[in-house]
């Protein structure tokens, strides 16, 4: 590694554990545990932000549909975990992995057939058939009800149901997910994506299979998603049709392009700012509306999010 | 090497390649020439896959090209050049490299960064092209004539065994016109080589043999000698319609 | 399923049928001159409700409400399409995204508006005097209402064919929709047709909200499931067209209708896998002409 990458490492590694130890060190302070349960969720979403950002910031393909997996991988790993009667982390987990990716191999055949907006409208659409199933197959899913009682896990012994045990699994997770994302970013595969988002065309005209590219990248974002999936259902215990809906997918969308779309730290903080807007904000002012606006600015103004003016700003 | 016949490529009622025979022999220097709209990039289109061919056949050795995508055509060894400018603009000229080197060895290595011996590679193919010291520069804030250059590299860095340049000396001035054409004079024979041109002076210094289009056919075939004594040709270029 | 009841969900599907092409006209349009996917088109959808429903309180009006609230929605367009869209031309993804940004805010704004008889309780739209009562047709009763709508969206189409047709403003639109870069370089004000089509396709899905409201109601998420019904008709029908808009609600609204009949748990998953089939299979759409994919 060079020793920028080793200083950047160090940096990461510091953040990290000050944030994992955050319910430790600020256990004086009134208002810890439910600091504590916003930078849960927080990173919960900034999982399923990168794995977004995955397919909009690197692939550049704009997908509206997120959310199937999300939700698609909350919902395998509540359903399997009370089928199989076990609350194992590796099976809920796992669960979560395969079915999102197996949903993400089914509507990514379909979507990548389709660029740009088009893309979009289908990955829109499709999402939509996964919410209306999760809708209605009241005897799998709990239908417009939910899923309720889903276990904590546990990890070969380890229980994870007091709210910093899940704490420290989430921090846990959150880093792994980062690490790879990381990795892949570098890689020359994480490459080999961007030129697909660059110029499709010379790709291929390069040997490029850009299709099962952009799939592979699609099924990977997924199955992210699912691990994002399932921890929210760890942390609310519940799972409902609104973790498929389109609202959490245009969230997760926000969270991408005000943070920073084709950056790694970018998904991040749009998060944090996206869900502090959502849970801080006082309930009389209209969180969706705040959103709206900025979101609009960010478009308009900001187009390369919070990370990108930033790194502007520092190179002027 | 490349062996294509009655090659055809309708668009509605335009017929852009009305039934075109080209053989090229391995290592050769090809120049296809002809006035605009003969269907040169077409014919380019058609053999890289890019456009569908509506008959006719088309191989690159013992392989048939016909029902390969672009993709496969171009792993199978067939590599472009394009007339205008496909690069990856906000990469960097050697980002640019890497990434038609990578493409050698695949893409799916999703944990590892490209390894030392790519980039190496990479530099050096931008230093044959001239860009060595332009390597870290965007795409974008290259000048024409280094875009040109990169374009070249893109195509040269893919390791060919069959090189189709679309005008590759477009718009350049004539010091780097030179440059191009040494470089494209100075390539391996082991390398075969279909060249779109304009320039006279370029296409009689490199070319074996030249075919010319017009109208979607070939109308001749030669070495340049023989070529630039042809009646037809000249004709054509002047502008005097040919008897059907 | 006895042939009364066929005639009647025959009927319902044409009804359904109607309302979906007055919404997805819309959307249609804006797409075929802009290059824009108008994701706000929901939120159009429901504001038109809304505002019928505060102008029927007021007057005590319908009629009054079907000319009012199509008018306010073209208003809107008028504002929004150079305040936010213009500054974005040639970013197509850009400007959807901001109709996306659109969609919340108009959605939210709704939903907080308790004090103007909106807000987030579900609230309904009584069917105007004259439509609210029922029809005798082949032995049993059906709703007038239903029929007007049906008529309705007929005489829309042939209105709006005869306007694309027959019309200079149409013949710009049926340019525009083929070349606007070329209309412009003819000497058109292309940012004023432009934002005249985006707050005609406004004022259409307005006019679909007034009328769908007193058959469907008000409620928060109308909007998502409106975008949603115009997507699919407008992929299934081909984008960019008014046939391609009639054709697709032709075929999506009484598969919908019928689907919910035979097949009520999987009515939702046709409709899906219909416009899965056209998207492998006719990637322009029934009768559209621009290329989704490559």
């Amino acid at each position: 590694m060079s020793r920028s990458t080793r200083i950047r490492a160090a940096i990461v590694l510091a953040v990290w554990v000050a944030l994992a130890t955050f319910p430790e060190w600020s256990v004086a302070w009134e208002s810890s545990r439910f600091a504590a349960g916003i930078i849960r969720q927080i990173l919960i979403f900034a999982i399923f932000a990168s794995s977004l950002n995955l397919l909009v910031g690197y692939a550049g393909l704009p997908s509206l549909g997120h959310a199937a997996f999300f939700g698609g991988g909350a919902y395998a790993a509540a359903i399997v975990a009370q089928r199989l009667g076990t609350d194992e982390l590796l099976v809920s987990l796992g669960a979560a992995v395969a079915g999102a990716a197996l949903l993400a191999l089914v509507v990514g055949y379909l979507a990548v057939r389709a660029v740009g907006i088009f893309f979009l409208m289908l990955t829109l659409a499709l999402a939509q058939m996964v919410f209306a199933i999760a809708f209605q197959a009241t005897d799998l899913t709990g239908g417009s009800n939910g899923f309720s009682g889903v276990h904590r896990p546990v990890l070969l012994g380890i229980d994870f149901n007091a709210a910093n045990d899940l704490y420290l699994l989430v921090c846990a997770v959150a880093l792994l997910v980062a690490l790879l994302l990381w990795r892949l970013a570098t890689s020359s595969y994480g490459r080999a994506l961007v030129g697909v988002r660059e110029n499709e065309r010379r790709m291929r005209a390069l040997g490029y299979d850009t299709r099962t590219l952009k799939l592979s990248a699609f099924v990977l974002a997924g199955a992210l998603a699912g691990v994002a999936g399932a921890l929210s259902a760890y942390e609310f215990r519940f799972v409902s049709p609104n973790d498929v809906a389109l609202g959490t997918s245009v969230a997760g969308f926000v969270m991408v392009l005000i943070g920073g779309a084709g950056t790694l730290v970018g998904p991040i903080v749009g998060a944090a700012v996206v869900l502090s807007i959502e849970r801080v904000l006082p309930s009389q002012l209209p969180a969706q509306m705040v959103l709206g606006i900025v979101f609009i600015a960010f478009v308009v103004f900001a187009r390369q999010g919070l990370v990108g003016a930033v790194r502007r700003a520092v190179r002027a | 090497m490349i062996d294509i016949r009655e090659l055809r490529r309708d668009f509605g009622g335009i017929r852009a390649l009305a039934g075109v025979d080209l053989q090229v022999q391995a290592g050769e220097r090809r120049a296809v020439i002809g006035p605009n709209g003969a269907g040169k990039t077409t014919l380019f289109n058609v053999v890289t896959g890019e456009l569908r061919a509506t008959a006719g056949s088309m191989r690159l050795g013992a392989a048939a090209l016909g029902p390969l995508t672009t993709w496969q055509r171009a792993r199978l060894g067939l590599v472009r050049m394009y007339q205008r400018n496909e690069l990856f603009d906000p990469l960097s000229a050697l980002d640019n490299v890497l990434l038609s080197i990578g493409s050698i060895a695949g893409a799916y290595r999703p944990l590892r960064s490209p390894r030392r011996a790519e980039r190496d590679a990479a530099a050096t193919v931008l230093e044959r092209v001239g860009l060595a010291d332009r390597s870290a520069v965007p795409a974008r804030m290259l000048s024409h004539g280094e875009r040109r250059q990169l374009e070249l590299a893109l195509a040269l860095a893919r390791q060919p065994i069959a090189l189709l340049l679309d005008e590759p000396t477009a718009g350049m001035s004539p010091a780097e016109t030179e440059r191009i054409a040494e470089l494209i004079a100075g390539l391996d024979r082991s390398l075969t080589v279909l060249i779109v041109e304009h320039d006279m002076d370029v296409v009689f210094r490199l070319a074996d043999r030249i075919t010319v289009l017009h109208e979607g056919r070939v109308i001749a075939e030669g070495t340049p000698g023989e070529i630039r004594g042809d009646r037809q040709v000249h004709d054509v270029y002047l502008g005097k319609a040919i008897e059907a | 399923m006895t042939l009364e009841d066929a005639l009647q969900q025959a009927l319902n599907g044409l009804s359904f049928g109607a309302l979906l092409f007055i919404l997805a006209a819309g959307l249609s349009l804006i797409f075929g001159m802009m290059d824009v996917v108008n994701l706000a088109h929901g939120a159009f959808y429901m504001l038109g409700a809304y505002v019928a429903l505060s102008v029927t309180r007021a007057t005590g009006s319908f009629w009054a409400a079907l000319v009012v609230a199509p008018l306010a929605l073209a208003a809107l367009g008028l504002l929004v399409e150079p305040l936010l869209l213009r500054r974005l031309r040639g970013r197509h993804l850009d400007q959807v995204l901001i109709t996306i940004g659109l969609s919340l805010v108009i959605a939210d704004f709704i939903r907080l508006r308790d004090d103007w008889g909106w807000g987030a309780t579900v609230r309904s739209l009584p069917f105007p005097a004259g439509l609210d009562r029922s029809v005798a047709i082949a032995g049993s009763d059906y709703p007038t209402y239903r029929l007007f709508v049906i008529a309705f969206g007929a005489g829309l189409a042939l209105l709006l064919y005869v306007l694309h047709r027959r019309t200079r403003i149409g013949a710009l639109v049926r340019a525009g929709v083929g070349d606007a870069e070329m209309l412009s370089a003819l000497g058109v004000d292309t940012d004023r047709l432009f934002t005249v089509t985006f707050a005609i396709g406004a004022g259409l899905a307005g006019l679909a909200g007034v009328v769908a409201a007193p058959v469907f109601g008000l409620q928060p998420g109308m909007d998502v499931d409106a975008l949603i019904y115009s997507l699919i008709v407008v992929v299934v029908g081909g984008l960019g067209s008014l046939s391609g808009a009639v054709a697709g609600s032709a075929v999506v609204g009484p598969a919908d209708t019928f689907g919910k009949v035979l097949v009520p748990q999987f009515a939702l998953a046709l409709i899906f896998a219909i416009m899965a089939l056209v998207l492998l299979f006719r990637p322009t759409g029934l009768l559209g002409r621009v290329r989704i994919g490559r």
